[in-house]
């Protein structure tokens, strides 16, 4: 059986996906984990999910996102000569930075 | 887990659903996750009729959006609460329904204009950031967590609300003339969203000691003053002479707390004030409207074969 592994690096971290092991149960699972994904990297805590449990959606099946232009939906879309609250810079920062990322994805 | 070692160990994105919480705690963060779930909802409900009246096309597109992302943030909250065992999500929401569930007292008031929505939209999603960047460090994770999607989306709400603002600020002098009535009105209101100063409010100390909320009452007043005073001065509004606000130091604002309104303050948060109880009972009647739905998913979900069927151990 395949149990997918996600690892945290520190406490308050997301669990990102690290790779997986072949394991009986959920007990030799962990184990296995640990000393395959646990070893090297910084590690916290680690979650391992049988591969089977795993549902799966990619980018051939639904558009992501939608398929018309939502660029209403950024805070990039609006502009103003005011000073903004630090944690609407902050947003906007993390919204530039998703948006590129997407970009990046697309070519 | 005990209390005293729950307040020592206690930081940031400290506790998650692998450790063993006390029940004062988990009672505790329970109660003030709730509360922001349900505003999350009310909030949604009270903006909702608006979508129809945007005045163009792009608003109604934009304003539809925010209010779905409003309901989004319910969801990841009711979850975020969830995770700490004392409620479950039906429980939390019946509790809404019949009207024992707290929320944010600006969305117990009637909306009647347009130009009432960018006081929800850019004042009260403002106030809202600045108190939900601060739960960013909130030390039960599930909610830290539900903070960085909400965060991520909040910008585009408060811009979003400045720029319904700003274009009724430089309308018409009866576009003009709305603005500055509704702002009136709802000022109070939106400083009172922060709740009274720390030591009238009941509940903050504990939830400070153990994390889970990061800045006091007063501290979040003063920091929405600080940046949203001189926004709506550059807008062209008018600061109501009451509650006085004085400008104690270089950009910094504080509020005469005394020149608001607590008794009402205090009825609205008990689910007493009238116009906020048909917020209520006009969302349970929503509820109650799509029960079938629900029903429907949850009974497919419990067929043999079913995918949505819970994993065997
Ligand atoms: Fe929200
Ligand atoms: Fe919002």
């Amino acid at each position: 059986m395949i149990w997918e592994v996600f690892r945290q690096e520190k406490p308050g971290d997301y669990h990102t996906h690290c790779g997986n092991v072949h394991a009986p149960d959920r007990e030799m699972a962990k184990q296995f984990a640990v000393i395959q994904h646990g070893r090297r990297k910084p590690t916290e805590s680690l979650w391992v999910v049988p591969q089977e449990e795993v549902g799966e959606v990619d980018a051939d099946e639904v558009a992501f996102g939608g398929t018309t232009d939502k660029s209403y939906r950024w805070a990039m879309a609006y502009t103003s000569s005011t000073e903004h609250a630090k944690e609407v810079i902050a947003s906007q920062q993390e919204q530039e930075q998703a948006e590129a990322d997407r970009q990046r994805g697309d070519d | 887990m005990d209390v005293e070692t729950v307040k020592e160990r206690a930081g940031p994105r400290e506790f998650s659903p692998a450790d063993d919480m006390p029940e004062k705690y988990r009672k505790a963060a329970t109660r003030m996750i709730q509360f922001h779930a349900n505003s999350e909802i009310m909030g949604a409900y009270l903006e909702k009729p608006f979508i129809r009246q945007a005045p163009s096309i792009d608003r109604k597109l934009a304003f539809s959006a925010k209010v779905q992302d409003e309901i989004g943030h319910g969801q990841l909250l009711y979850r975020a609460a969830e995770s700490l065992g004392i409620k479950t999500r039906e429980e939390m929401l019946d509790e809404l329904a019949n009207g024992e569930g707290k929320f944010l007292n600006c969305f117990h008031y009637p909306m009647e204009s347009w130009a009432e929505v960018p006081m929800i939209a850019f004042f009260v999603d403002g106030a809202a950031m600045r108190r939900q960047a601060t739960l960013k460090s909130s030390s039960w994770e599930p909610y830290a967590h539900a903070m960085d999607k909400v965060c991520f989306e909040e910008g585009f709400h408060v811009k979003h609300g400045e720029d319904i603002m700003a274009r009724m600020a430089t309308g018409s002098r009866k576009e003009q003339q709305m603005l500055q009535d509704a702002f009136d009105e709802w000022w109070p209101r939106i400083i009172q969203f922060f709740g009274p100063t720390d030591d009238k409010s009941t509940h903050h100390d504990f939830s400070a000691e153990v994390g889970l909320k990061q800045k006091t009452n007063d501290e979040l007043r003063n920091a929405f003053l600080d940046a949203y005073v001189p926004k709506a001065k550059s807008y062209g509004l008018e600061i109501p002479e009451y509650p006085r606000i004085e400008e104690v130091g270089d950009g910094e604002y504080h509020v005469e707390e005394d020149d608001l309104d607590w008794d009402e303050f205090f009825t609205v948060s008990k689910n007493e004030y009238e116009p906020g109880k048909g917020q209520i009972d006009s969302r349970k009647a929503a509820q109650e409207a799509v029960d079938w739905v629900r029903d429907t998913i949850e009974g497919d979900a419990n067929l043999p074969g079913s995918q949505a069927a819970p994993a065997a151990d």
